[in-house]
Parts: structure tokens; C-alpha cells; sequence
């Protein structure tokens, strides 16, 4: 009896035990067991960083461009530098491992670093400060996109990564259910009216559980922040302290937003299912895309079938004709940063600037693994998928506008929770009641606002 | 033996080996379970920096936050809910499962496999393979019922759809506890009983029952302490722009949320101590119940 009696507690404390470990990842000995752990449990072995063979490892969280980098850092390992070893770790974990990482010690030499996360880690010196090497070497900062390039560099003028890339949205259509909805298909001159009219025409004319366009309140880059900058209206302003997602203009592009909805696939299977499988699945006649996914639709069993078009506008002067600021596209970049602590210092710094130089970002483009992070060297890329036309992607930068990325320092406080029950999870579940979805730009814009003020 | 007395050289002799044989495990221990356990004590009075540098000590303020909030309430009851499916349904389906496999059959190592399968996989890749099935648009349980049920997105059912996995992965894990504490129970009884004319559901209840019950106790204790830790199910199925996922998130999945997600360690800390508290009471309170129910003999 007694001995039972101590297993039960033991257990007991055994189960608190394994759940604090993970909540004290400031502390270094558990972060970095909890580091080890995760990277076995996403299936890809970690090498410590700048081992004694003098490998180079990098982390990366999308697996389409593992090949693609490999070959470019292989190049730079051919040019009497050390080996470099490509690992790809999910979105999800990334974050957490790189956290853990960041806290206890053990980190990738050289990883990408996004826009969402930049500001903390260059504020807390976790990456290598690459401001001296650029002088160093004469590296023209001017060539890239100053966007991105603004992503990080931190407010003393530090730079802490080189972008990588760019990418922009464009719209994706199965022809497939156009030619038997009997539609025609969307072209470079597509309103968002447009894109609702052959949508409910597509949800009418197709059976039941097929739609003609598919929306979550996750696709924000690549779906609903697109409307909302189209209309005229932000959701984060560029100084980073207010938004304007409860303004007419916002609210007259989510109410659009809430037009598409009622003839779009239903938030509960969206949820499930995902927009992009759905999709493949000749489920949904139209989605909007990001460059970064094209290769999984290119690689897609009914790929044929796939097809882009330039990102629908919101013609706001109504004189018919699309100007630049009418038709906007949301763009991100990476950046190649490289760990502070890292036992290769120079060695990191050769390789970011040998990624970002414009020799390799051509040939990056060239592989279709990104377009890049210097303007008007991505033409390469509109013909780097033979068989399907993604000249949409980069016909955008002359035709319409790139406007950042909306963030703020610490964006995961919003980021989440206003795409989910309390934002704007209740009026998609209600697309057909015009009051839920202004009330939830309110509560959102309460809710950026709070975040802002938190930070 | 009252008095005390000093050990001789072999007693110490003896003692030390024995401190250096536990001390990889205790050693473990210490750094991997309670130095992080007095950690997170210690972070939920702070407003953690980044990176676990610059924290700052706001003393019960975390916890006033967790009380007045009702999406940690929430999460605690969906906790119980989801125990509540898991624990009995799991106990009861092994301990009926235990005792059709205690018999001598043929096959039986065969179905103990079979059973005890779902121990063997990843959590993770038991969660992939459910959320498909579940699907509503091209999960098989639809498709082979021939119904439309969101099983995963509908607020009134998803708890349970959820609770169900938990309930499929465990039972191979509870009958093979089930079955050694089975194979424990002199057979004697069963003959005596057989003599007597008692029937076989009347020497289960009044046999294999009671004298199965430290098992069950100790399977019911564990089990409901893991099923109040849940985590993996709920993140590995729902998506995070599921409707119902504010009925069905367990306080674990809110922890991760406030400390990965937000980057909010000191609220997560909290909110996991209020967890360890309602265990450590639900924990006290089968202790109690143990003197009741449980028979040793």
C-alpha cells in the first residue's frame, strides 16, 4: 500500500516536473536539453554549431527551398570555404527552438530571420552584428529592398541580417471548375467585384461542397490584409503605433471581405482542411497565393490545371482602370542572420553576404526558390517553373504597390488572437451579417491597440 | 530499536555505494524536474523579459490576471471534460479487454499487440492520422457513415471527438497494467466460486472487481493526473483558427500559448502553478478515497 502510494506521488510530481521544464526555458540547462529534444522529435538531427570539421549549419523553416540553398551555399563551399549543412525545421518549431536556443546557448550558425520576430532578438544582441563587416567588405545596402533592409537594422543603425528575398501574392485558379462553371478566367484587370462574381458563379454552378473561392482568417498576408490596403485603409501604420483596421476604409474592404465569404468555402472546413489542400483537392475554384508556395501547387498532382493571375484591385476613384496605389500586394523578406555566439564569426558573415550578394540571389531566382531581395533582378524567376506562367508574381511591382508586412515589436500578441473566437473567427462563422464583421474591426483594432501599448 | 547507534565501517561503506548508485537518477532529477519546477514557481511572480533576461518582479499580479480570466477557467473545464471521457472509458474498456485476454486462447499475445500498438506511436503522428479521419469533408468516418458531422469543429461534439483519441491511444497502456494485476488473483477463487454456481459476470463483480481494485487505483491516479496535463491532442488537431477550439484548448494548451506564442513566460508560468495546485487537490482527494475503495488483501 505505502509503496504504492509513494508511485502515485512520485508520478505525480515526475508529470509537474516534465511540464515546468518546458516553462523555464530561460534558464540554460533545461533549454537546451528541451533544444535537443525538439530537434530530434521534428526528425532532423542537430550538429553543434561550428563543429571541429568546421561545418557551417543553417536553419531554415521551408523545406521546397532546402535543394535550392543547398546549391548556392555549395557554391560558396567551392570556393575554399567550409562545408554547409542546410536543415529545415517547421514554422512552429522554428520559433521555439530558436527561443530556447537563443536563451540557453546552442543556436544554428546561420539561420533566416522574419519580420515578425527581427526587432526582439536584435534588441536582445542574440544575432551577430554584421554592421562592420558590410563596411568591411563595401556591401551597397542601398541595392536592396529598403523595406526589408529596414526589417534589420535596428534603431542604432546596427544591421543584424541581409535580406535574402521578396515575395508577393498573386491569385491562383483551377481552370478546371472555371471551363465547367462556365466562367471565364480571372485576368490582370479583376476588381475584387469581379473576382465575387465569378466566384458565386463557380459556387453556383459546381456541386455542393465546391465553392468558388476560399478565405481563412490565417491567410492575412497572402488574403485579407490585401483587401484592406487595396481600399486604402493599414492595419499597423508605418510608425507602428495605431492602425486603422476600424477606419471606413478597412471596414468597407473586410465588408467586402464578408461578401466573399458568403459564397466562399465555410470557415469550419477551411479550418480542417486548410485552403491549400482544398484547393488541390478541386474543391475551390480560387485562392490567393504567396511566391513561396509556388512550388507545392507546381509540383501538384493537377498542376495542369493551375494557373495565376495578378492579385485583384479595388478601383476606389472608379475611373475603371487600376492604378498603382489600387491594386497593393502585401511583401515580406527574410533575412540571413547569423548566431552572436557562433565559433565562426567570419565565416558566417562570408556566407550571408555571398547569399545576399546579387550573383546568388540571380541564381536563387533562377532555381524558383524565392525572388529576391534586390530589386529588378527577379525576372529570372517568372521563368524558373517551365509550363506555368508566374510572371504574375513579378508583373505586380510594376503594376501595383508593395507595401510592408504589418507588424509591430512584439506581434504574436495579436497576431493570433484576432484571427480567432474574440476577433475575426465569429464573423467569418456569420459571413451573412454585415454588423459581426465591423464589430470584430473593432475588437481587433482594440486589440492592436492594447498590444501596442503593452510593448 | 530506539536507541541510535553509530554504523560501522561496512554499514557506511555499504551506505555510500548506495548514494552513488541513486545519484545519476537523483542528480537527473534535480536538474531536469525540480529545479525547473521551483523556476516556474519562482517566474510566475515576474513579468519575464526576452530571452529570460530583464525580468521584473510583479509580485501576485500574474495570478490576479489568471483568476479574473475567463478563457483560463474555461480551459480548466475543458480539462475536466476531456479527463472525464478519457479516465473511464479508457479504464473500463481495458479492464473488459484485460479479462477476455487473460483466458487461455489462441492468439492472445497476438490481440495484446494489437491493443497495445497506439503505445508505440508518436503522439504527434496518432493526432495526424485522427485529424484525417475526423475531417469533415474527406474523413473516412463521414464518408463511410455517409454523414456531414464537423466531429472536430462543432463546439458540442469536438471534446468528445478528442476525448475519444485520448481514449484509443491509453487502453493498450491500462490492459496490460489490467492483465498483470489479473494474473496476480489466485485462481483458487475462481474454482471455489465456479463450485458455489456462481456465474462468470457474477465472479467479476464479486471477485476479479475488488481484488483487481489497488490496479485500477493506480491506473484511475496516474491516468487522471496525465489526462489533466493533456496537450499534444488538442495543438496536433485543432487548427489554430478552429471554432471550437475555446471549448475544447486544455490548460496546457493555453500555457504554450501564453509562453511560446506570446512570448509571456511569467502569465504562463501562473497559470501552470493554478493547474499543479487543482492536481495536487484532485491528487489528496483520491488519496482519501483510496482508504474507501481499494481492497488489499
Amino acid at each position: 500500500m505505502k509503496f504504492k502510494k509513494v508511485c502515485a506521488l512520485f508520478l505525480c510530481a515526475a508529470m509537474i516536473g516534465s511540464l515546468a521544464a518546458c516553462g523555464s526555458s530561460g534558464s540554460s540547462a533545461p533549454a537546451e536539453t528541451q533544444a535537443a529534444g525538439e530537434t530530434e522529435a521534428a526528425g532532423e538531427a542537430a550538429a553543434p554549431a561550428g563543429d571541429a570539421s568546421g561545418t557551417l549549419t543553417i536553419n531554415i523553416w521551408d523545406a521546397n527551398q532546402q535543394a535550392g540553398i543547398q546549391e548556392i551555399c555549395d557554391d560558396w563551399t567551392a570556393l575554399g570555404n567550409p562545408k554547409v549543412q542546410v536543415e529545415v525545421i517547421n514554422w512552429d518549431n522554428y520559433w521555439t527552438l530558436l527561443e530556447a536556443g537563443a536563451s540557453g546557448g546552442e543556436l544554428a550558425d546561420v539561420f533566416w530571420m522574419h519580420s515578425d520576430y527581427a526587432q526582439i532578438y536584435m534588441e536582445n544582441d542574440i544575432l551577430l552584428d554584421l554592421t562592420d563587416y558590410i563596411a568591411k567588405d563595401g556591401i551597397d545596402m542601398s541595392i536592396y529592398y529598403p523595406d526589408i533592409a529596414a526589417i534589420y537594422t535596428r534603431s542604432d543603425g546596427k544591421i543584424f541580417a541581409l535580406p535574402k528575398d521578396h515575395d508577393t501574392i498573386a491569385l491562383l485558379y483551377n481552370k478546371a471548375l472555371f471551363d465547367e462553371a462556365g466562367v471565364e478566367y480571372p485576368t490582370n484587370d479583376w476588381t475584387y467585384e469581379d473576382m465575387y462574381e465569378a466566384a458565386k458563379a463557380i459556387t453556383e454552378n459546381t456541386p455542393d461542397d465546391t465553392y468558388g473561392y476560399a478565405l481563412n482568417t490565417s491567410n492575412d498576408q497572402d488574403g485579407w490584409y490585401n483587401y484592406i490596403y487595396s481600399y486604402g485603409g493599414n492595419v499597423v501604420n508605418t510608425e507602428k503605433t495605431d492602425t486603422a483596421i476600424d477606419g471606413p476604409e478597412a471596414k468597407a474592404a473586410m465588408e467586402m471581405v464578408r461578401k466573399m465569404l458568403t459564397v466562399a468555402t465555410p470557415q469550419a472546413v477551411v479550418a480542417e482542411s486548410g485552403t491549400d489542400s482544398l484547393f488541390q483537392s478541386g474543391k475551390v475554384g480560387m485562392i490567393t497565393q504567396g511566391s513561396w508556395m509556388i512550388n507545392s501547387f507546381y509540383t501538384a498532382e493537377n498542376h495542369a490545371d493551375y494557373a495565376w493571375a495578378e492579385i485583384p484591385y479595388c478601383d476606389r476613384n472608379g475611373d475603371g482602370q487600376c492604378q498603382p496605389e489600387e491594386r497593393q500586394t502585401c511583401y515580406n523578406g527574410l533575412g540571413w542572420a547569423a548566431a552572436a555566439n557562433t565559433d565562426m564569426p567570419d565565416a558566417a558573415a562570408s556566407l550571408i553576404e555571398y547569399l545576399c550578394s546579387e550573383e546568388a540571389q540571380v541564381k536563387q531566382a533562377e532555381l524558383g526558390v524565392t525572388m529576391a531581395g534586390i530589386p529588378g533582378i527577379s525576372e529570372a524567376f517568372a521563368n524558373a517553373f517551365e509550363g506555368m506562367d508566374v510572371s504574375a508574381f513579378t508583373q505586380v511591382e510594376t503594376d501595383g504597390t508593395l507595401y510592408a508586412r504589418p507588424g509591430t515589436r512584439n506581434s504574436g500578441v495579436w497576431q493570433t488572437p484576432m484571427k480567432q473566437a474574440g476577433g475575426f473567427l465569429d464573423a467569418w462563422q456569420a459571413p451573412d451579417d454585415p454588423e459581426a464583421m465591423s464589430a470584430a474591426c473593432d475588437r481587433v483594432a482594440q486589440m492592436i491597440r492594447d498590444a501596442i501599448a503593452a510593448e | 530499536m530506539k536507541e541510535k547507534r553509530k554504523m560501522t565501517a561496512k554499514e557506511k561503506n555499504e551506505a555510500i555505494w548506495a548514494y552513488a548508485f541513486v545519484a545519476p537518477t537523483i542528480i537527473g532529477l534535480i536538474v531536469l524536474n525540480f529545479y525547473p519546477a521551483i523556476n516556474t514557481f519562482w517566474q510566475s511572480f515576474f513579468k519575464t523579459g526576452d530571452f529570460g533576461k530583464g525580468n521584473t518582479f510583479v509580485g501576485l499580479a500574474n495570478y490576479q490576471k489568471a483568476f479574473a480570466d475567463p478563457e483560463i477557467w474555461q480551459s480548466l473545464i475543458n480539462t475536466i471534460k476531456y479527463a472525464i471521457i478519457e479516465v473511464p472509458l479508457g479504464v473500463v474498456i481495458a479492464l473488459i479487454l484485460a479479462v477476455f485476454l487473460n483466458r487461455k486462447l489462441k492468439g492472445t499475445s497476438l490481440f495484446r499487440t494489437i491493443f497495445f500498438l497506439p503505445m508505440v506511436c508518436a503522439p504527434a503522428a496518432v493526432a495526424m492520422v485522427w485529424k484525417w479521419l475526423y475531417n469533415q469533408q474527406f474523413g473516412l468516418f463521414n464518408n463511410i457513415l455517409h454523414t456531414n458531422v464537423a466531429w472536430i469543429s462543432d463546439p458540442k461534439i469536438a471534446w468528445i471527438s478528442v476525448g475519444i483519441i485520448g481514449v484509443w491511444s491509453i487502453i493498450g497502456y491500462n490492459m496490460v497494467l489490467f492483465i498483470s494485476g489479473l494474473q496476480e488473483i489466485p485462481g483458487d477463487y475462481y474454482e471455489a466460486a465456479e463450485i458455489d454456481g456462481a456465474t462468470g459476470i457474477r465472479q467479476f463483480f464479486d471477485i476479479t472487481v475488488p481484488l483487481l481494485s489497488p490496479t485500477t487505483f493506480f491506473i484511475v491516479q496516474t491516468r487522471v493526473i496525465g489526462a489533466l496535463t493533456i496537450f499534444d491532442l488538442m495543438f496536433m488537431v485543432m487548427d489554430k483558427t478552429n471554432t471550437a477550439l475555446t471549448k475544447v484548448e486544455s490548460a496546457v494548451y493555453v500555457f504554450y500559448k501564453y509562453t511560446f506564442d506570446q512570448g509571456n513566460k511569467g502569465y504562463g508560468a501562473a497559470i501552470v502553478m493554478i493547474l499543479v495546485v487543482f492536481i495536487m487537490i484532485v491528487t489528496v482527494i483520491m488519496q482519501r478515497a483510496e482508504k474507501k475503495f481499494v481492497f488489499y488483501n
